[in-house]
């Protein structure tokens, strides 16, 4: 029943971006044990076996477990969840949103027929991900000679694999049943970000921790399945959950009129139209948005926008100050058996103040990597992303110079990058008065302020990249694949003597190393953030100066 | 800017992407108050001509000036002079048809809106819907209103009518024609032909990036060829056909001959009256499909003679 060519052409499509994402897993698992190896590993050996349990170290701990744990565990979760999710949402809804499903399906290939060979290539290709890393993580220990004392990586793989489905499953189902691709994805992707977050924060609150069952998350990793072996309980749930979505998905796909290659009706679109409101909304979805090109870029991702400032001011601030405070007694408990340098593996903080706790929780990964999204997003929709749409040439044959617009994008940003350095701000700062934490106002206001000049960093790479190439997925995944790159090397450089001096040649250095929070504003490192940024702004203005316009 | 100053002018004008030869030593010139059609089949070089006039593509050799103004250098002056209908045409799908007018006004200053509904009605446009939901006709409408909104000096379009019907079709020609009466060109890319016809005073031809052939369109049509169907009492032979001077492209069918004829009509009536019962004649000018054929067999024919030179002369050497 697999329809050849729709899942051939699918795999055709897509198996680049898996084999990217996989190579890059297996090169950095390989290096975090290579570092793991290096440091002296009776810090682990030490931890009480509660605190072993938590952090999802096995017993006898040692370097093989905790790199499985950081690069599978984590990033080679989310990356082949994420990953899934990509291929869900474009299974039926992207081809419908691109118009070629009217074409696919005049060749007399029944609806279900694609839907099948879609879901067909998203496991096929899922699997060959998992595979690759499972192979690296059998294969990293005996080439470093590294004892893997009573790992279950197997157990932890299988796992993994069948939580990204399920998140899959559920971006594809969406997407089948209303034919919106962004909503799949959206959804899918909200879930995954709830439920991590639910998994990891509400076990710490006794009487919280059964509700994160209602979490999928919770039947990946609320096992520990590394430590543990295969839960076969939770591996149904899941697994049910992807059959539930097929039916579901076979169903509403075949009951409903398929959309063509159109725009749809956003509420601001309602709003215009209604007498009541059209003045005032026709004046910012409409003129106030096409005033400059600046504008325009700014109202195009307004949703996303929102929602991550809205993210980052609620979840990551305001949620911390009452979260701090019911975990404060239980987390000083376990702080003080805390070795130094397992904490600074957690991102650098410590759990015992709350300028630790929030520094791990908010600044060190979520900050920058919800500034980044907005920027990266912003500065290469703006050249590459007009160049793929073809629109490029109509809005350069304006009286408008290509530096002017370089420019203008790059204020789109900066604007995006404020709002929500601003946002996290603000949340941290309720936060923190709500619950009597007591956090130093020019403390979160430096962190805010240099959090908002890192992610501008990258985003402005981003912007580099586009004005260079003129090609979106170059900006967008070259920017993320230096933006990790950059991380990893940042937090694994300082545990060797070795190389600890070479954490300053990566820009997230000058971002938490004064620890802002507790000593306020280090002027020169944001100096030097600053600089970097001025820096590829010029590369950007004079790269796009020089090179033909991309068509399509 | 003087009556004498081109609209468009090229020299040389040369775009090589790695070794394809996109574009090779290209020269022409429009002038104002004319309508220019540049022809050529999909793939000749057209949009790659447009696109390196318009500095988003950067020419490997040779140069090209708007109104006079150097197409790289002066381009930010030029852009306000010019209006521009890309091939393909592409515009903001979550805009509408208002907004999408409203942004280009914007960058550009000084947009008589009075004018711009005048457009609209004309086209018959639709504005308030988004772009992305308008079919591809509709969608050119808006393409068309907002490279004619500001009244340019100098209007480059390429390919625009894809997707009008005959009657918009018509509206757009007259539109075009109006340009042009006003004293202001126009740059008109196409591979209708029947179009080009209808509009153009000149009409340069191109083909794989050379320009073939420019010709004001009357002295192509005076000079060009008659279509001719000959119709015998009896069936007869090609050959005698082609033996007349001036005769080509004789397709024989029985008691029918149908050929492309340049010449004194006497001649070729005498020529076969005299062996055959002609029994009808009917003959019509040929329009600029055939005239456009003619050039590119020609072009075939000098290039395979050439290569038939360039072997000849090897293989003299392979014996010398």
């Amino acid at each position: 029943m697999l329809l050849q060519t729709v899942f051939t052409k699918t795999i055709r499509d897509r198996w680049l971006g898996m084999a990217i994402a996989a190579a890059t897993l297996v090169l950095f698992m390989f290096y975090a044990m290579a570092v793991y190896t290096d440091i002296d590993l009776s810090i682990y050996t030490d931890l009480p076996a509660g605190i072993r349990e938590l952090m999802g170290i096995p017993e006898g701990a040692d370097a093989a477990s905790l790199s499985y744990n950081v690069m599978l565990g984590f990033m080679g979760a989310v990356t082949l969840t994420g990953l899934a999710i990509s291929m869900g949402s474009a299974s039926i809804a992207g081809e419908e949103r691109t118009g070629t499903l009217g074409l696919l399906l005049s060749n007399r290939r029944s609806r279900t027929q694609v839907l099948v060979s879609k879901i067909g290539a998203m496991m096929l290709l899922t699997l060959a991900g998992a595979a690759v890393l499972l192979a690296a993580g059998h294969l990293a220990p005996i080439v470093l000679d590294v004892e893997i004392g009573e790992t279950h990586i197997n157990a932890m793989m299988l796992h993994l694999v069948v939580n990204a489905l399920f998140y899959g499953f559920g971006a594809m189902v969406v997407g089948a049943w209303t034919g919106n691709r962004a909503l799949a994805s959206g959804v899918a992707v909200g879930v995954l970000i709830v439920s991590f977050f639910a998994v990891g924060l509400l076990p710490l609150v006794e009487s919280l921790a059964d509700l994160a069952r209602l979490f999928p998350w919770y039947y990946f990793d609320g096992s520990e399945p590394l430590v543990n072996g295969v839960n076969w309980r939770h591996i149904a749930v899941l697994g049910g959950g992807c059959l539930l979505f097929t039916v579901i998905a076979v169903v509403t796909v075949n009951r409903r009129d398929l959309g063509g290659p159109a725009v749809g009706e956003t509420l601001l679109d309602r709003l215009r139209a209604h007498p009541l409101t059209d003045q005032i909304f026709d004046r910012l979805a409409g003129n106030a948005r096409v005033a400059r090109p600046w504008a325009k870029t700014f109202s195009d991702h307004q949703g996303l926008l929102i929602i991550t400032a809205a993210t980052m001011f609620g979840m990551m601030g305001v949620l911390m100050g009452p979260m701090y405070e019911a975990i404060e007694a239980d987390v000083a408990a376990l702080s003080d058996q805390f070795p130094e340098a397992v904490l600074a593996l957690a991102g650098g903080g410590d759990f015992s103040t709350p300028e630790g706790f929030y520094e791990v929780e908010t600044f060190s990964l979520m900050a920058p990597i919800a500034i980044m999204i907005v920027t990266i997003v912003a500065g290469a929709g703006g050249l590459a992303g007009e160049e793929s749409q073809r629109t490029m040439g109509l809005l350069l044959a304006n009286p408008i110079r290509r530096s002017r617009l370089v420019l203008e994008q790059a204020l789109a940003m900066t604007v995006y990058a404020v709002i929500v350095g601003v946002a996290t701000f603000a949340g941290v700062i309720i936060g923190s008065v709500i619950a009597g934490v007591g956090l130093s106002v020019t403390g979160v206001a430096a962190a805010s302020l240099l959090v908002t000049l890192l992610g501008l960093l990258f985003g402005m790479l981003a912007l580099a990249v586009a004005a260079a190439t003129g090609r979106m997925a170059a900006a967008v995944y070259g920017t993320i694949g230096i933006a990790l790159a950059f991380h990893l090397l940042n937090s694994y450089l300082p545990l060797t003597d070795r190389f600890a001096g070479w954490a300053r040649w990566t820009p997230n250095h000058y971002y938490l190393s004064t620890d802002p929070l507790v000593n306020g504003m280090s002027w020169s490192h944001g100096a030097v953030l600053a600089a970097a940024t001025g820096v590829l702004l010029a590369a950007a203005v004079m790269l796009f100066e020089r090179r033909d316009i991309r068509q399509g | 800017m003087t009556v004498s100053t081109a609209a468009i002018r090229t020299e040389g004008l040369t775009k090589h992407y790695g070794d394809v030869k996109a574009l090779v030593d290209l020269d022409l010139e429009t002038r104002m108050g004319e309508v220019y059609g540049f022809l050529g089949p999909n793939g000749s070089g057209k949009t790659t001509m447009i696109r390196t006039i318009l500095d988003e593509l950067r020419p490997t050799a040779g140069q090209a000036w708007i109104l006079g103004l150097d197409s790289h250098r002066q381009v930010q002056e030029i852009r306000r002079h010019i209006g521009y209908v890309p091939g393909d045409l592409a515009m903001y799908p979550k805009l509408t048809g208002h907004d999408t007018l409203t942004y280009f006004a914007n960058l550009r200053g000084g947009v008589d809106w009075a004018y711009v509904r005048e457009l609209a009605d004309r086209l018959d446009a639709d504005l308030t819907k988004k772009v992305g939901d308008l079919s591809s006709g509709n969608r050119q409408k808006v393409g068309l209103i907002q490279a004619f909104m500001n009244r340019p000096d100098v209007l480059i379009m390429d390919e625009p009518s894809t997707g009008l019907d005959p009657l918009m079709q018509r509206e757009f020609q007259a539109m075009i024609r109006e340009v042009a009466a006003e004293g202001r060109a126009v740059f008109l890319s196409s591979h209708t032909l029947s179009e080009v016809q209808r509009v153009a005073d000149r009409v340069a031809i191109i083909r794989r990036g050379h320009l073939v052939a420019v010709e004001a369109l009357d002295e192509l049509r005076s000079k060009a060829m008659r279509r001719v169907v000959l119709d015998f009492g009896s069936p007869i032979e090609a050959s005698v056909l082609e033996a007349v001077p001036g005769v080509r492209d004789v397709s024989v069918d029985n008691h029918r001959a149908e050929l492309s004829f340049s010449g004194k009509m006497a001649a070729l009536l005498r020529a076969v009256a005299e062996r055959y019962d002609l029994v009808d004649v009917n003959t019509h000018e040929a329009d600029l499909e055939e005239i456009f054929l003619t050039y590119y067999r020609e072009d075939d024919a000098i290039q395979s003679q050439s290569s038939d030179e360039a072997s000849d002369k090897a293989s003299d050497e392979v014996t010398v």
